[in-house]
């Protein structure tokens, strides 16, 4: 499948964009923009210090808010936090924590997408030991036509009858993270991860092709 | 003896007892706890509804109150879902402010009935504009023992059809409602959706209705929602290790058979209450 056929948006992004940052990454996705930076491994409070394993943060910040103020909020950072949990070698850095900012300067949707995908590239970024790298797709299933649309827009997602936010690790591509929000057949799931699964490698590409640009010394 | 292990050496403990082919509490990798439901036994809410799966308990209590509707959405009621987990139900938590734990709970039973369009939000319109209902729907975990989420969507759903309210009047000049105290009308529960936890274990070893201890010794929790249709309403996995399609659709087709059971179960519930 061609970049075309995924119709995903124009993807654009710059890495060390945050100056005080171990590593960020700012990344757009069509018109949802996100700025993501990532802390560590730094000092971590008493009460939420892990004697064999680094904690992981994250922190969201959003325009939207009732977005912020609301449980949404709450349920974006645990998607963050366990996501990159998942991914990061944790017990490399024992009784530290690793926080990762978020900053959602535009959202014109598959937010939690560009979050997750920017928190990604911000993680490559600052050279924590990872066990796989991830990209999360977005799709969504219109409610007349039933077509599967990946990376939609505010727009789109007004007509979807199911939204879902699906992850994949670099490795296998299997499903690290998945969030859905609509009623949908077990079919309709199983042929929207089939689509996204194929999809994905033209992001974890897109990753290369950004890491490549920085890269001066090879 | 047993006991001392557990604490000391959790991940020996654990893989003891996978080792004999079994669970903690004996159960089979894929059987489910029993659930009980007892409707209507808060006297002073509209709907009650407590449930237990297994150790876990939860007690949902609604209470309908009227107010204005939000300007952007004029002619739909609107359904708060707030969850308790207080410093009783698991030495987790301590008392004091909401837990991000709960806030997260809260959302996930929202998502649920929204998705599920478990209540058409237009039947709890009274004027449009002016006047509709608004349902609390407090939800306090009892004991946190795994599968907290499922056992709340359980005792709401529970909640839900069973609940009544007041017959109000309302007269638009004056902008005046009255409230009848005698006669209720029941609000239709359209959808009734139940949520079952699944949780992988190191080595990609699928079991469902994890125990709070088989939770933290999970690599991955997965959890899934069906509707009375057979469709997903919610399918949510934060993170943890990567899943396959195989233990995937596994896990639908368990969690498809045993929603169909614990429905019955609650509409067994609701008709026993019917007949007093």
């Amino acid at each position: 499948m061609s970049p075309d056929e995924c119709s995903f948006r124009p993807m654009a992004c710059e890495l060390n964009y945050l100056s005080n940052s171990d590593g960020s990454a700012f990344l757009k996705q069509g018109e949802t923009v996100i700025l993501a930076g990532v802390n560590g491994p730094v000092q971590v409070k008493q009460t939420k210090s892990i004697y064999n394993k680094a904690t992981v943060q994250a922190v969201y910040e959003t325009k939207n808010e009732k977005r912020l103020a609301g449980d949404e909020g709450q349920l974006i950072r645990l998607c963050i936090t366990k996501t990159c949990e998942s991914a990061l070698l944790t017990s490399l850095h024992p009784s530290t924590m690793i926080q990762i900012s978020i900053e959602e300067l535009e959202d014109n949707g598959s937010s939690l997408a560009c979050i997750l995908n920017s928190s990604c590239l911000a993680l490559i970024n600052s050279g924590l030991a990872m066990k796989y790298t991830f990209a999360a797709v977005c799709c969504m299933i219109d409610e007349e036509s039933n077509n599967i649309i990946l990376d939609p827009n505010t727009l789109q997602l007004k007509k979807a009858k199911a939204v879902f936010t699906l992850v994949f690790d670099s490795v296998k591509k299997e499903l690290i993270t998945c969030q859905s929000s609509g009623s949908f057949k077990e079919e309709e799931l199983l042929t929207s991860i089939k689509k996204c699964r194929e999809a994905v490698h033209h992001i974890f590409e897109f990753y290369r092709d950004i890491v490549k640009q920085y890269a001066t010394a090879i | 003896m047993e006991q001392n292990s557990k604490e000391i050496l959790p991940a020996r403990y654990l893989n003891d007892h996978i080792k004999a082919d079994t669970r903690e509490d004996g159960r089979d990798f894929l059987s489910f706890r029993p659930v009980s439901v007892n409707v209507g036994s808060i006297k002073n809410a509209d709907s009650s509804a407590v449930c237990r799966i297994g150790n876990t308990g939860a007690v949902c209590g609604i209470k309908a109150e009227l107010g204005p509707p939000h300007a952007d959405a004029p002619d739909v009621g609107i359904i708060l879902p707030i969850v308790e987990l207080s410093g009783l139900c698991s030495q987790r938590f301590r008392p004091g402010l909401p837990k991000e734990e709960a806030m997260c709970i809260a959302k996930i039973v929202e998502d649920i009935l929204i998705s599920s369009k478990a209540i058409d939000l237009t039947d709890l319109c009274i004027h449009k504009g002016k006047l509709v209902w608004i349902l609390n729907c407090q939800i306090m975990c009892t004991n946190a023992d795994g599968a907290v989420v499922d056992c709340c969507i359980a005792a709401l759903m529970a909640a839900l059809k069973n609940l009544t309210v007041q017959k109000v009047e309302y007269t638009p000049e004056s902008n005046e409602f009255k409230t009848d105290p005698v006669e209720r009308v029941s609000i239709p529960l359209k959808q009734m959706s139940i949520r079952t936890s699944f949780a992988l274990l190191k080595d990609d070893l699928l079991i469902a209705d994890p125990t709070s201890f088989e939770e933290d010794m999970a690599t991955s929790i997965l959890s899934l929602a069906y509707n009375e249709k057979n469709e997903i309403v919610y399918l949510h996995k934060p993170g943890g290790d990567p899943i396959s399609d195989t233990l995937l659709k596994k896990a639908m087709s368990k969690a498809k058979s045993h929603t169909e059971q614990v429905r019955t179960l609650i509409s067994t519930a609701q008709s026993t209450v019917e007949k007093k």
